[in-house]
Order: C-alpha cells, then structure tokens, then sequence
C-alpha cells in the first residue's frame, strides 16, 4: 500500500517534470519560441519543399517533378476523369479485397485463437506466408487468374489476410479467463461466448490488424497494377512517368500517400475513441 | 496456453503440420494440369534441378547482396540521423510528422520514378531497397528517443556529463530498442523492395527467376521459387525478431 502510493507520488512528479522540462524553462525566450511547435513544423516542411525543388532545379533533367510544378497541375489533375476512375478502382479493389480478407482471416483467426489443435496446424503456414515479401506471388495469381483485375484482387487480399488473421488470433488468445468463465457459468451458450465475449475483447487487436492490412493491401493493389497492367491509380503513375509527365505522376502518389495516412489516423481515432483503455496500438506496428 | 505443454507434444504438432500440409500439397494436385498447379514432389524435382544448374543459387547471391547493399545503407544512414534528431529538439519538432507521413506513404509508387530518373542498374534497384528500409529505421529511432525521460538528460546534466557521456549513457541506450524494432521492420520492407525492384526495374535475381517461370508456364519452378524466398524471409524475420527481442529488454528502463 505504502509502496504503491510512493509510486503514485513518483509518477506524479515525473509528470509535472514532463508538462514543461526545466531545461525549456531555463533556456528563456528562445525555448519558449521553440516550444510553440506549429510554426516549427511548418518552417520545416517549407524548408523540405525548398530543397527538394532547389535539389530537382540544379541536378535533375527538366522532366522531373519538383514541388511548384507538383502544385501547378495540382488541380488538373485532381480534375482529370482517368486519375479519379483510376482513383476509384484502385480503392475499390483494396476495400472489396480487405472486405474478404476480413471475413477470412476473423475465422481463421478466431479458430486459431481459440482451439489449440487449428492452431498448431496453421501457426507455421500463416506465419511463414506472412514474413514472405507477398508481392512474390503475384506472378503466380497471373498464371491462374490471367492479368486480369482479378489476379490485383487476390493479390490484395493474399496481402491483407494474414495481419488480421494473426492478430485476431492473438486477440482471441488474450481474453481474460475470467470472462469467459463467467460467461459460461452463467450459462451462456458458445455462440454468445465468442461473439458476445471473446469478439468484442479482442476488438482492439483486430483493429491494428486493420491498420496493418490496409496499408499492405495498397501496397499489393500498386504492385500488382505495376505487373499486371490494368486500369488504376498504380498504372497511372506508371504509364505518367513513361510519358514524362512526373508531375502529373506525383499527384497520384500524394493521393495515395494521403489514403495511406488517412487509413492509418482513422484506425488510430477508432482505437482511441473507442477503446481508450488499450494505447499501446500506436507504438506496436 | 500453448506453453503449458511438454518441449515433445510441441514437436509432435509441428510435425503433424508439415506432414499433412505435404500431403495435401502433394495428393491435392494430382489431377490438375502441370500448367496450373504443380504437386510437391514436382516443385522439389524442378528445385534440385534449379540448384544443380547453379541458377538458383546465383539468382540467390544476386538478390541477397541487392537486399544487403540496401538494408545495410539504409540502417547507417538512417541510425545517426534518427539519433541526431533525438537529440536536437528544434530539428525533431521541425521534422518528425513529415518523417511519419513518409513513413506511412506506399513507397512502391515511386518506383516509376525512379526507372525513369536513375535508370535499371544496381544502384537504382539499391536505391529502392534503401528506400523501403530507410524510414522505418528512421521513424522508430526518432520515436524511441521521443520516449526517452528527459529527466533522464536533465539528471545526467546535473551531474555535469558532457555531451559526449549523455549520447554514450542516455541517448543511445534509450534510443536502440525501438530502433532495432525499426530494423526489423526495414527487413521486412527491404526484402518487398528487393522483389519490387527486380520486377519493375532491369530483371535480376529471384525476382526474374519468378518472372520467368512465370511466363513460361512453368509452375513447379514457380512454386519451387516461392518456397526459397518464404523460407528466406520467414530466416530473415526470425533473425530480426530474435535482433528486437535481443534489446527490448533495456525498455524497461527509464520508465
């Protein structure tokens, strides 16, 4: 008892020490100028810019995208029908895949987590299939599937299975015995076990799988885009660049960078608005 | 749950797993055309033959040292400056969300980019290794050292260290753990990198061996490449993991 209220009292010095570091109070003006961080953050990304533009300018051949020519065809672009049906095809593959992968890789996930025997006869495939650069098996979908939409479809959801199928069973794992006991003793059937109990608890792992998955299958949808040759956002970037248009390129790859980010913030906002107990899913990636 | 069981029940399972996993490769296939699905005992056949020939083993040697010159720039790049960012507080603020934001971005976007810029030889196709690598190195030296205690700096000042002891005692010890978790997601990335590039830039290595078989319908090297390249990154991985799991411990400190 004495222990923990000397730790409580530790941990509260450590934060009013980490609201404002006496080293910035020392420092005066000039630490109070760099502790107002907005600025900072933007002088930042406008130096970014300058180099980047003045690196492209001095050593790169004309063609080459650089930051004001980015911004010049900027809305053009934006406006342009092949980059917003490429747009639109690309992300309804990577969600119609990830939607797959989803429903697939909760039930394997959950068998694995929850029944020792499934478990131990996928474990070594799964995770051996997950370390494998994925994009490897793209030639293969090419040889059953043709180069054809559907070989950049299994390709997303070869992609996305296995991060949801691995942390759905690492969450199904980790509910807490008690819960289950309870459940059970007051006598609920295994149905309601597992969607009542065992999904719910397991919630925030599925969701960094997610995170995980989506990232991956964007990844999978470009690559395979790139080899496979069909209508998207990957293929405009790359028959772009062919033609010299990088700029033009480039402002497909903002918008996917923007989708990827956006994902990952929109999977962070879920864990912490909903699941405000479980942090750690920002640093574990 | 799973430890409760004897080192012998587990060996057992595994064995279990590889066997009925062959069998099915293998009896599963049987009445399939050799274009679409080639049976175990075929894939191992045309794998023999592939090592006998000295292809896949060259093919082997090309990718890894593709995926090494990478990995290994990236990580000695990217260590010193994810440490200098940690220490200097203005470049950090000034910095970390455009390093988040790239670190978050599909790199392969830019392959395109960098065919037509650099061109296909080895150091474009190490250049996009380098890539893929450099910024999960980078992200977590940066966030590890975001998670270093400043009074960890401010006590050490207090007893007056000099620079040089705060980087040795304070800012690298804090720094590395989550670094090494950046290594090895960079393994990871890398190994993707080194099979993108030889894809999409001039053809080399176990990535045109795939292509290859690929084209020629010849599935059983297909399948046969696919093996050496899940066991190489299932290696891989392992090695980076046992790497991250090797300093996790020092996290505990200083918390």
């Amino acid at each position: 008892m004495i222990r923990q209220q000397a730790a409580g009292s530790g941990r509260a010095l450590a934060l009013l020490g980490r609201g404002r570091s006496a080293e910035a109070c020392r420092q005066g003006p000039w630490a109070r100028l760099v502790n107002a961080t907005l600025p900072l953050k933007i002088a930042g990304g406008v130096f970014l810019l300058a180099i980047s533009e003045l690196a492209v300018r001095l050593f790169a051949p004309a063609y080459v995208s650089r930051p004001t020519g980015v911004f010049r065809v900027l809305p053009q672009t934006l406006s342009n029908p092949a980059v917003l049906s490429g747009a639109a095809t690309t992300l309804g593959a990577v969600l119609e895949g990830t939607v797959i992968a989803l429903i697939s890789g909760m039930a394997i996930g959950l068998a694995m987590g929850r029944i020792k025997l499934v478990d131990r006869l996928l474990r070594l495939y799964v995770d051996g299939l997950s370390a494998m650069p994925m994009v490897a098996i793209v030639p293969l979908f090419t040889i059953w599937l043709g180069f054809t939409s559907w070989a950049r479809l299994a390709t997303v959801v070869f992609a996305a299975f296995f991060p949801i199928a691995i942390n759905m069973s690492s969450g199904a794992r980790s509910v807490p015995q008690g819960y289950l006991e309870v459940a059970r003793s007051c006598g609920a059937s295994a149905w309601h076990v597992l969607f009542g109990v065992t999904l719910p608890a397991s919630m925030p792992y599925l969701l960094s799988g997610m995170r995980l998955a989506l990232g991956r299958a964007l990844v999978g949808a470009v690559v395979a885009e790139f080899y496979v040759a069909i209508d998207g956002l990957g293929y405009f970037i790359l028959f772009q660049t062919r033609t010299f248009h990088h700029n033009e390129a480039f402002v497909a790859v903002l918008l996917l960078a923007g989708v990827a980010v956006g994902v990952d913030a929109l999977m962070n906002w879920c864990i912490h608005r909903y699941m405000p107990w479980y942090r750690t899913g920002e640093r574990t990636r | 749950m799973l430890s409760s069981d004897s080192r012998w029940a587990r060996w057992t399972t595994v064995a279990v797993s590889v066997l009925s996993g062959a069998a099915l490769w293998e009896f599963g296939t049987r009445g399939m055309s050799p274009a679409v699905m080639a049976p175990l005992s075929a894939t191992v056949l045309r794998l023999v033959e592939m090592v006998r020939s000295g292809e896949l083993g060259a093919s082997a040697v090309q990718s890894l040292a593709l995926f090494l010159t990478g990995l290994s720039l990236a990580v000695l790049t990217a260590l010193p400056l994810g440490l200098l960012l940690a220490r200097v507080r203005v470049l950090r603020v000034a910095l970390d969300d455009y390093i988040a934001l790239v670190y978050a971005m599909p790199m392969v976007a830019l392959i395109p980019f960098i065919l037509s810029i650099f061109g296909l030889d080895f150091g474009a196709k190490a250049l996009v290794v380098f890539l893929f690598c450099f910024f999960p190195v980078l992200y977590n030296t940066v966030e590890g050292a975001r998670s270093i205690d400043p009074q960890l700096i401010e006590v050490a000042r207090s007893f007056r260290s000099g620079e040089r002891a705060i980087w040795r005692d304070v800012m690298i010890p804090g720094a590395f753990p989550y670094a090494m978790t950046g290594v090895r997601q960079a393994i990871g990335r890398g190994l993707m990198g080194m099979v993108v590039a030889e894809f999409f830039l001039s053809a080399s290595g176990l990535g045109q061996l795939l292509m290859i078989s690929a084209r020629n319908f010849d599935t059983a090297g297909l399948f046969g490449v696919v093996l050496i390249i899940t066991l190489l990154g299932a290696g891989l991985m392992a090695a980076g993991q046992a790497l991250e799991n090797r300093f996790t411990a020092w996290r505990g400190v200083g918390r």
